[in-house]
């Protein structure tokens, strides 16, 4: 007895052994697991056996079943992991996904965010005002003489009602200070536009971005620590900053800024016009808000702008401003990220 | 304005390279544009005259000639240039002499024959662009001379001049400020001047806009050529020479910034008054066009006519010419606004008004008038009468400005002691009147109109100590949330959802054409003076232009379009500019690729799926009717509309050259941000017990849209619905399975409890139950 539960205990493993597919496997599993497989006929032989042999040659009959059922079992996972393998075996993972269309936000959108996100580790809020705006908060309250040149019919939009397109940025400052006390500290990113005829270096609708910070005490030396913190977190610690005397009506003493980066050529790039604010500003404010609450005894600023488009061209090799609005595919797909 | 570095020199030495003398002039406020050198600076190129020309044995198209160089010996040239004749001058290279683009001559062999140098045209030398052939030399160029001699190296430099710094309109006046930054002497020594009488019968001022008025006879002038040195500043620096009168007038008006004028004494007739214009009096000035005046402008006149448009234009009859002996030379003060209105009124402009209409040194106009009567003297062989005749006064000198040291080092953010300060103000011309306890009293020089006030001051000792030597400090602050914050961050929210689905961002013109109005025409806002037609109105809508854009993209062949913009609408009723985003969509959802033979096209669903991934949860779709659209959808939010989608009318997208359906939506997106801020947005409880769906499938009229279903289930109060979507929707337009005006809707409704796993029985009852509320709302019928 005992030898033949040897016996077919391993010509059952030889033959899961040899087996090379699952229907083999399955006879081999009848043959000798099956109701009436050679296993199962033995297990109703023990019947024959005197009741002191039958808990030995039933533990070894268990044995030798729970044998050849696992040996059936792994076999059986083993070539189904095959059988699983070969159907992987002529894929080309190399081949590529089928992509959706690839979306992008605007270059501007792109450097206006990151200028933006410079601003606000340095404490900037966000600060908006109106595309049309009065003559007031545009020329008058930024201390620009009645007949200035930029004040023209030639070189501003005007609405029929005598209010305008606003020339620049600079007088969401005023409309700050008109609704807000001091301590002031904003960046305003938005729409301005001038009569140009548009051409490859012109539109008559540009983005800027605007800063003011007022404050007592804030010296040229905030401005100037400011603004070179900002441009070398923009283009790079390396960024040399060249604050260049210049004019505005609304600032005394004004400066433009150049940069110089590798990144814009490595030559000086005239890029934002900046200065302390003029005190006549503050007056003006204070007229208009019928308090002292700016009043250029106890308080000063800071004011800055720079204009997006041409940077944005220069960053970007963009040869031609008009391809910043002509919204071609071709064009703004090389954006995505 | 451009300024010549020799003429600069007569004032100052600055012993400065062209790049030290850039950066110099850039500290000082004065923008370099350009830099330009005019002449020739090149060595070993000498005059040279050719002394035989035979073929070349070898080349058909070059000449061996033999030139005289001034060496004594005749030097052999290779030469391919045909312009030139035997005896001819001509610049000649030399071995050793380098030309622009680094080209070194060398002696060498062209085609076998010996060639010793190169014999030039103008633009190898670098003057002008002509290279048609040599550049032939007057015959009296001495032979072997330098060039360099005969075309002196010019350099002009090109100057920005901001509209505060008049008194930079000048070689002197640059030389000045140049002086000030490198502390050099600038040496100008003034003209003794003649005493001034005042003579009604001569001049007289009616105007207030002339507070002052000279002028002076010279008699027995020569009109002719100026000499060489004055003609060639002047075109150095753009301009043209005319006669040695007038060229002496604009040499005096760029050397120290005070126009002049010369009137031909012969042409004038009784006392010369500045005056209004009369109503309609007409002007020919020198430019040969005719002005007609309005008493707002200021003209010179004589009893007969008017001489000139005063400080902007002398008249053509009266200006000095050829047959001219006598000369009035007239130099004058004149208000700057009055010269600005006028000078912009009759769009004419001078070298003369942009002086005027900026504010000159008042201090200057007898000196330059002084200044000029000699040179005219010296160079026209004119005889100044003894003294000058005047009319009116020149100002009074500026008011005395005082400045606090502790403010000037608050404002600049570093300390300065007192002589740094003092020694700052010297330098720009300020003379210090006392001081007092740290505070100073100063008067501003006469060139200076614009240090008026403490603040002028410190931006001149910011100026001259230079911005380098103020600290850089970045104190920050802390920075709440403001509106704009929020609205910046929702539209960042919004942009990535949108990029993410494939959209692209546009930003188009606000300005739009009136075309481009749609159904918003009267409500749009036009411009009074727009640039042209196309650029007129202020768009009431982002999709017109959006269209506009697809256009463009389809004519460039792109078929996949799927851009959006997030920016402003105007309306001249209820808010005026409003933030609204717009979507437009049309062609394949996917890039061709090999796992699908055509991708399909992106569907008015595909955008409803973008809208609803940008709000989830939060708008409401109700069909509608809209002008272009085929399809359209408002779109709500509560009861709120916040805008609409739709898909194009086919004719209007083929007009488009469209390939597919052209899917469109605008949302005003600021009525939904406030919606979102409001959202709290907490959790709830994952469920515990499982759920177990029903389906029904209703037919339905074609009329029900799936909107009413919707709002039957979504009010139908059952407990135990927590959720239905519909999965079909079918259709039999042969009547066979489904009569043709019959739809069936199938709906998946998931059952679920959040107490225990439900009975059968109970879901049962509950899809009955909504069975029956769908019988009672419509005309519906189910099937098994």
């Amino acid at each position: 007895m005992e030898d033949k539960i040897r016996s077919i205990r391993e010509a059952a493993t030889t033959s899961v052994d040899a087996a090379n597919d699952l229907p083999t496997l399955d006879a081999i599993r009848v043959r000798y697991l099956g109701k009436t497989g050679e296993i199962s006929l033995l297990s109703q032989s023990m019947r024959d056996l005197s009741k002191e042999e039958r808990p030995r040659f039933g533990s070894l009959l268990n044995e030798a079943r729970s044998l050849v059922t696992d040996a059936i079992e792994q076999k059986t996972r083993a070539l189904e992991a095959v059988a699983e393998k070969s159907r992987y075996a002529q894929f080309d993972a190399t081949l590529p996904g089928p992509t959706l269309s690839r979306g992008a936000s605007h270059p501007l959108t792109q450097l206006m965010g990151k200028a933006v996100a410079i601003f606000r580790r340095m404490g900037f809020s966000l600060a908006d005002g109106p595309d049309i705006e009065t003559e007031f908060h545009c020329f008058d309250a930024l201390n620009t003489p009645a007949d200035h040149p930029a004040r023209n019919e030639q070189d501003t939009f005007y609405l029929p009602d005598g209010r305008l397109l606003r020339t620049h940025t600079s007088s969401v400052q005023i409309r700050v200070m008109e609704n807000q006390p001091p301590p002031i500290r904003i960046i305003a990113p938005g729409a301005a536009y001038r009569r140009d005829e548009v051409d490859a270096t012109h539109l008559a609708q540009f983005t800027q971005m605007e800063g003011l910070y007022v404050a007592e005490s804030v010296s040229l030396a905030d401005l100037k620590g400011s603004l070179e913190f900002f441009f070398r977190e923009l283009f790079g610690a390396e960024t040399q900053c060249r604050f260049r005397p210049h004019f505005f009506p609304f600032t005394e003493p004004s400066y433009e800024i150049d940069i110089r980066t590798a990144l814009l050529g490595d030559s000086w790039m005239e890029l934002a016009g900046c200065g302390m604010v003029d005190p006549a500003v503050f007056e003006a404010i204070c007229q208009k808000r019928g308090d002292r609450a700016f009043d250029p005894e106890k308080i000063s600023g800071f004011a800055f702008g720079f204009g997006l488009d041409r940077l944005a061209m220069n960053l970007l090799a963009i040869p031609d401003i008009r391809m910043l609005v002509e919204t071609d595919l071709r064009f703004l797909r090389q954006f995505a990220n | 304005m451009k300024i010549s570095l020799s003429w600069l020199d007569d004032f100052l030495a600055t012993g400065l390279d062209t790049p030290a003398l850039d950066d110099t002039l850039t500290a000082t406020g004065l923008k370099v544009e350009a830099i330009e050198s005019a002449g020739v600076s090149i060595q070993n190129l000498v005059v040279a005259k050719i002394l035989e020309s035979l073929p070349h044995p070898d080349a058909d198209r070059l000449s061996v000639c033999q030139v005289d160089d001034g060496s004594g010996s005749p030097r052999q040239i290779v030469c391919g240039a045909k312009n030139y004749k035997v005896g001819d001058k001509i610049p000649l290279a030399l071995p050793g002499a380098v030309l622009p683009g680094n080209f070194k001559i060398k002696p060498g062999k062209l085609r076998g024959i010996k060639s010793e140098g190169m014999m030039c045209s103008g633009k190898e030398i670098g003057l002008g662009a002509d290279s048609a052939g040599l550049l032939i030399l007057p015959p009296d160029s001495p032979i072997g001379h330098p060039i360099s001699e005969l075309f002196p190296s010019e350099t002009v430099i090109e100057l920005e001049i901001t509209p505060n710094r008049p008194d930079w309109l000048s070689h002197y006046g640059v030389a000045r400020e140049l002086g000030a930054f490198l502390q050099k002497p600038v040496s100008f020594s003034p003209p003794p001047l003649p005493p001034t009488i005042e003579d009604s019968s001569l001049a007289s001022c009616e105007t207030p806009v002339c507070p002052f008025y000279s002028l002076r006879k010279i008699t027995g002038v020569k009109v002719k050529q100026s000499p060489e040195k004055i003609r060639r500043r002047l075109e150095s620096i753009g301009l043209r020479a005319i006669n040695n009168v007038v060229d002496i007038t604009n040499y005096v008006l760029h050397e120290l910034g005070q126009p002049l004028h010369a009137f031909d004494a012969a042409k004038v007739s009784g006392p010369i008054c500045a005056r209004q214009a009369r109503d309609g009096e007409e002007f020919l000035a020198l430019d040969g066009k005719t002005y007609r005046l309005t008493p707002e402008d200021t003209v010179i006149a004589d009893s007969a006519q008017v001489l000139a448009l005063a400080g902007i234009m002398g008249g053509s009859t009266s200006g000095v010419t050829e047959t001219t002996t006598d000369v009035l030379l007239e130099s004058a003060l004149f208000l700057p606004q009055a010269i600005r209105k006028t000078s912009r009124r009759l769009a004419l402009q001078s070298d003369s008004s942009y002086r005027f209409e900026r504010g000159i040194d008042p201090e200057m106009v007898l000196v330059a008038a002084a200044q000029a009567a000699n040179q005219i003297a010296d160079i026209a062989e004119g005889t100044p009468a003894p003294s000058s005749c005047t009319t009116g006064a020149l100002p009074a000198k500026s008011a005395t400005v005082s400045l606090r040291h502790a403010k000037c080092e608050a404002l600049l953010g570093t300390s300065l002691s007192p002589t740094e300060i003092a020694s700052a103000l010297r330098r720009v011309g300020m003379t210090q009147l006392s001081e007092n306890e740290g505070v100073t009293e100063w008067q501003p020089p006469s060139f200076r109109h614009d240090l008026t006030r403490e603040v002028d001051l410190v931006e001149e000792v910011a100026r001259i100590i230079g911005i380098e030597k103020i600290p850089s400090r970045a104190a920050s602050l802390a920075a709440p949330q403001s509106p704009a914050d929020a609205a910046y961050d929702f539209q960042n929210l919004l942009r990535e959802k949108l990029v993410a689905s494939g959209f692209c961002e546009a930003k188009l013109s606000t300005l739009v054409s009136a075309s481009q109005l749609g159904e918003k025409e009267n409500s749009a806002i036009r411009l009074k003076n727009p640039l042209g037609e196309d650029q007129s109105f202020l768009r009431p809508s982002l999709l017109p232009g959006m269209l506009q854009a697809a256009q463009r993209n389809f004519h460039a062949g792109t078929k996949d379009v799927r851009i959006f913009e997030l920016g402003s609408v105007y309306s001249n009723t209820g808010t005026e500019q409003q933030g609204s985003l717009g979507l437009l969509a049309s062609g394949p959802a996917r890039e061709t690729n090999w796992l699908e033979k055509k991708p399909a096209d992106f569907t008015f669903f595909d955008l409803k799926a973008v809208l609803q991934s940008l709000f989830p949860s939060l708008l409401r779709f109700e069909n509608t009717e809209k002008k272009n659209l085929v399809v359209a959808s408002l779109i709500l939010c509560g009861e709120i509309e916040v805008g609409f989608a739709g898909i194009l009318e086919p004719a209007a997208a083929r007009l488009l050259d469209a390939t597919a359906e052209i899917l469109v939506a605008e949302i005003s997106w600021p009525a939904l941000q406030s919606t979102q801020t409001k959202n709290t947005g907490k959790f709830s409880p994952i469920p515990k017990f499982p759920s177990t769906s029903r389906d029904l499938a209703l037919i339905l009229p074609e009329a029900v849209p799936y909107a009413t279903v919707e709002s039957i289930l979504l009010a139908c109060n059952e407990p135990l619905l927590a959720s239905f979507a519909p999965f079909d929707l079918f259709r039999d337009p042969e009547g066979i399975r489904l009569p043709a005006n019959k739809k069936s809707l199938a709906i998946s409704l998931t059952f679920r409890s959040s107490e225990r796993t439900l009975a059968s029985s109970e879901i049962d009852a509950a899809t009955e139950k909504i069975r029956v509320l769908l019988k009672q709302n419509l005309p519906v019928e189910f099937r098994e």
